[in-house]
C-alpha cells in the first residue's frame, strides 16, 4: 500500500513543471459584492427555490401547511415550528424518508447563488436534508454573504463541518431529452423563509 | 480490451444516419453552449476567473505531490482512510477489499469518470457486489450497457423514447411514455428502495482541497448527497489531478464549474465532505492511472487542469455531429482526444484528427487549456509514432509531391475545376473522395487566382522589397 503511495509521489517529483515557474496567485476576491435579501431571492428563484413570505398573524407551522396542503408528516429541527413528527424520532439515515416536509435552520446564505449551507450541526442526521420530498428552510437576512469568494473567505463552517452542503434550490435534472424536472432524487421543492 | 484503432470517422457515419438524433444532439449541445455564454456575458470579471483558475491549477500541478502529503495528513487527522492506487487494477482491488471487510454487497453510486476508467463495475459484479447508478443519465446508460457519451450529461444523445424503451424493459414502465416527467418520477420511485437498502455509497470528487484535507461533489440531482449520507460506508474514488490548496480557491472553480458546463450558476448541490458522518466511515481512493506520466509531457501536462466540465464537447462542431460514443472512449470530445492517446497512443490514435482546429474549445475552457493545440500536436506526435492512418498517410505523401511542384499543382487545380463543373455525381462522389462524403464539394470557380494573377499583376512592376528593420 505504501509502495503505490511512494511510487506515485516520486514520479510526480520526477516529471513536474519547475515549481519556481508557477507561483500561487494570492485569494482573489472578484464579482459583485451586493449581499442583500433581494439579490438572494432572484438567484434562489433561477434554480428553482422559492420564499415562503408570511402572511399576517400567521405562525410558522400554518404557513408551511399553506405550501404543502397534503403534507402529513412534517420534522422540524427548529423551535420555531412544532412539526407533526418529533424530530427524537430519526435515529437512522432511512428514519428520514417517510418525512414530507423536513425543517431546517441554515447558519448563512449566498447572494449571487440563492445557496444555503447545511452541515450536521443543524441536521439530526445528515439524510434529514435529503430523503424528505420537500425543504422549508430558515435563514437570517444578516447571515447573506455576497458571493462564492466571500462565502469561502468569511464562513467557518468550510474548515469545520464533515459534512457541509451548499443546496441551491431543489434536487434537479435535465438528462432526459434536455427537459428541465424538478425534484430527480432529492426534494422536490426548497423554500426559504426569513427570519 | 482490443487495441485496434478507434474508427471514429466510422462511427460518426453512423450517428449521422438518424436524422432526428443527430438534430437533437447538436441543438441541445449549442443551447447549453449558448447558456454558458450568457452567463460569462453577466460577469465581467469572467476572464479574471479564467485566468485565476488556469494559475492555481497550474501551481498546484508543480507542487502536487506535497499537496497530495498535505491532503493525506488533514484528511487523516479527520477520519478519513487515504488509499493509493497506481492503476485501475489496483483502485478495484482497493475498492473490493474495503467492501468485502464490511460484507457489503449493495453499492449505490454517484457518477464518476475515473471508476469508468477504472473499468470498476465488471470486478465489482464479478464479486457479488450489485452497483447501481443513482444519476439518472448515468443510469439510463448503465441499463444500456453503454459508456456515458458526454462527462455532464451521460445519456445526452438519447431521445425521450430510447429512455422509454430502456426503463420498460428493466423498471416494466409504458414503452410509449412520451413525458420525460414520468420517466424521471419512475427513477425516483425505482432508486429509492435501492438508496434504502444500500450497504455502501460511492462517490467521485470534483475538487480536493489540501488545506483542510476536504473533498467537493457537484451534482444537480443530490444523489451524491443520497449516496453519501444514507449508507454508513463511503467511498470516493479521486483523480490525484483534483487538488486546489486553500479553501478559498474554492470560491473561483464553483463560479465557473456549472456555468461553463450547463449554463447554470452553480450546481443545485455543492457538498464539502471533511470527515465521515456520526457512525459511519469514509475512504479516499487517489488514483493515478497515468497522470504522474501525463505530468511530465511537456506538450501535454496541462490537460491535467481539467475541471470536467464539457464546455469543450459543447461547443465543437464534430462532437456535437459524431456523438460522444462514436469516440469509443471513456472521455470524448476535444478533451477527450487529447487525454485519450495518454492512456493508449495506438488505440485512439485517430482521436486527435476529429476536430477542425477551429479553437472554439480552446475558447471556452474554464482553465485556459490549450486544447486545440494539443490536438495539433497530438498529430505531429502520431505521425513521428507512426500512429497515421494508411490512407491519411499516402494522400498527404500525395499531396506534399505535388505541392512541391508549382507547374503539376496548377495542372492538377485546373484538371479539378473541370472535373467539378462537369463530371456525373457518381464520379465526384464514391469511397475514393472522403471530402464529398456527408458534405458537398466545394464549387467550381470560372478562374483560379493564379490565372487572375498573371492576368491583372503579372506585367506590373514588382514593389520595392520594404527595408528590413534590424
Amino acid at each position: 500500500m505504501t509502495a503505490a503511495r511512494d511510487e506515485i509521489l516520486q514520479a510526480l517529483r520526477n516529471n513536474r513543471p519547475t515549481p519556481e515557474n508557477h507561483p500561487l496567485p494570492p485569494v482573489a476576491t472578484l464579482g459583485d459584492l451586493d449581499a442583500s435579501r433581494e439579490r438572494f431571492i432572484t438567484s434562489l428563484k433561477i434554480l428553482g427555490g422559492d420564499v415562503l413570505e408570511p402572511v399576517e398573524g400567521e405562525t410558522l407551522d400554518q404557513a408551511i401547511l399553506r405550501r404543502h396542503p397534503d403534507a402529513k408528516v412534517i420534522c422540524s429541527n427548529v423551535p420555531e415550528a412544532k412539526g407533526t413528527l418529533p424530530v427524537e424520532k430519526v435515529k437512522t439515515p432511512q428514519d428520514a424518508a417517510t418525512i414530507d416536509v423536513t425543517v431546517v435552520r441554515s447558519p448563512f446564505g449566498i447572494a449571487e447563488m440563492g445557496s444555503i449551507f447545511l452541515s450536521e450541526a443543524e441536521l439530526p442526521i445528515n439524510s434529514f436534508a435529503h430523503l424528505g420530498q420537500h425543504i422549508v428552510v430558515l435563514l437570517s437576512v444578516d447571515q447573506l454573504t455576497a458571493n462564492m469568494h466571500t462565502a469561502y473567505q468569511e464562513r467557518p463552517e468550510f474548515k469545520t463541518a464533515n459534512y457541509g452542503v451548499l443546496m441551491s434550490g431543489p434536487s434537479a435534472t435535465a438528462d432526459i431529452q434536455g427537459v428541465l424536472i424538478r425534484g430527480a432524487q432529492g426534494v422536490r421543492s426548497l423554500s426559504v423563509w426569513f427570519t | 480490451m482490443s487495441n485496434k484503432p478507434v474508427n471514429h470517422a466510422k462511427a460518426a457515419e453512423h450517428f449521422l444516419e438518424d436524422a432526428p438524433h443527430l438534430q437533437f444532439h447538436d441543438e441541445r449541445l449549442w443551447d447549453m453552449r449558448q447558456k454558458r455564454d450568457a452567463q460569462m456575458h453577466i460577469l465581467p470579471e469572467w476572464q479574471e476567473l479564467r485566468e485565476e483558475a488556469s494559475r492555481i491549477k497550474e501551481h498546484t500541478l508543480s507542487r502536487l505531490p506535497e499537496y497530495l502529503e498535505q491532503f493525506e495528513t488533514n484528511a487523516k487527522k479527520n477520519g478519513i482512510h487515504v488509499h493509493w492506487a497506481r492503476d485501475g487494477a489496483e483502485h478495484n482491488r482497493i475498492v473490493g477489499e474495503i467492501l468485502k471487510a464490511h460484507n457489503a454487497r449493495n453499492l449505490i453510486k454517484s457518477k464518476s469518470m475515473v471508476t469508468e476508467e477504472c473499468d470498476m463495475r465488471p470486478y465489482l459484479a464479478k464479486q457479488g457486489v450489485t452497483v447501481t447508478e443513482t444519476d439518472l443519465g448515468e443510469r439510463i446508460q448503465q441499463l444500456d450497457d453503454q459508456l456515458p457519451s458526454h462527462i455532464v450529461v451521460p445519456a445526452v444523445h438519447k431521445l425521450t423514447a430510447d429512455v422509454a424503451k430502456i426503463f420498460a424493459k428493466d423498471y416494466h414502465t409504458d414503452p410509449n411514455i412520451r413525458d420525460p416527467h414520468l420517466l424521471a418520477e419512475a427513477q425516483r420511485q425505482a432508486a429509492r428502495p435501492v438508496i434504502l437498502h444500500a450497504d455502501a455509497g460511492m462517490t467521485g470528487g470534483n475538487f480536493v482541497v489540501a488545506e483542510t484535507g476536504t473533498f467537493v461533489v457537484c451534482t444537480n440531482e443530490g444523489n451524491a448527497d443520497l449516496s453519501a449520507t444514507v449508507p454508513n460506508l463511503h467511498i470516493a474514488t479521486i483523480g490525484i489531478e483534483r487538488l486546489v490548496p486553500r479553501m478559498a480557491d474554492m470560491g473561483v472553480f464553483i463560479r465557473l464549474l456549472s456555468r461553463s458546463a450547463l449554463g447554470s450558476p452553480i450546481t443545485q448541490y455543492t457538498t464539502h465532505f471533511r470527515g465521515p458522518q456520526k457512525g459511519g466511515e469514509m475512504h479516499v481512493v487517489l488514483v493515478d492511472n497515468g497522470r504522474s506520466a501525463r505530468l511530465g509531457m511537456e506538450d501535454f501536462w496541462t490537460s491535467l487542469k481539467c475541471i470536467r466540465c464539457g464546455a469543450c464537447m459543447n461547443t465543437c462542431p464534430v462532437y456535437r455531429r459524431s456523438g460522444g460514443l462514436s469516440y469509443g472512449a471513456v472521455y470524448s470530445g476535444p478533451i477527450g482526444a487529447i487525454i485519450d492517446p495518454t492512456f493508449n497512443e495506438r488505440k485512439y490514435s485517430t482521436l486527435p484528427y476529429a476536430s477542425t482546429l477551429n479553437g472554439s474549445c480552446t475558447n471556452v475552457c474554464p482553465v485556459k487549456i490549450n486544447i486545440h493545440e494539443q490536438l495539433y500536436k497530438w498529430r505531429r506526435v502520431l505521425v513521428q509514432h507512426h500512429e497515421m492512418p494508411f490512407v491519411k498517410r499516402e494522400i498527404m505523401h500525395m499531396a506534399g509531391k505535388l505541392m512541391g511542384q508549382p507547374k503539376m499543382y496548377r495542372a492538377a487545380i485546373k484538371a479539378t475545376e473541370v472535373s467539378l463543373s462537369t463530371m456525373p455525381r457518381f464520379v465526384l462522389y464514391n469511397w475514393l473522395n472522403p471530402w464529398g462524403k456527408h458534405r458537398e464539394n466545394p464549387h467550381p470557380v470560372k478562374q483560379t487566382f493564379n490565372d487572375w494573377y498573371r492576368k491583372n499583376r503579372e506585367t506590373a512592376k514588382p514593389a520595392a522589397a520594404p527595408e528590413t528593420k534590424k
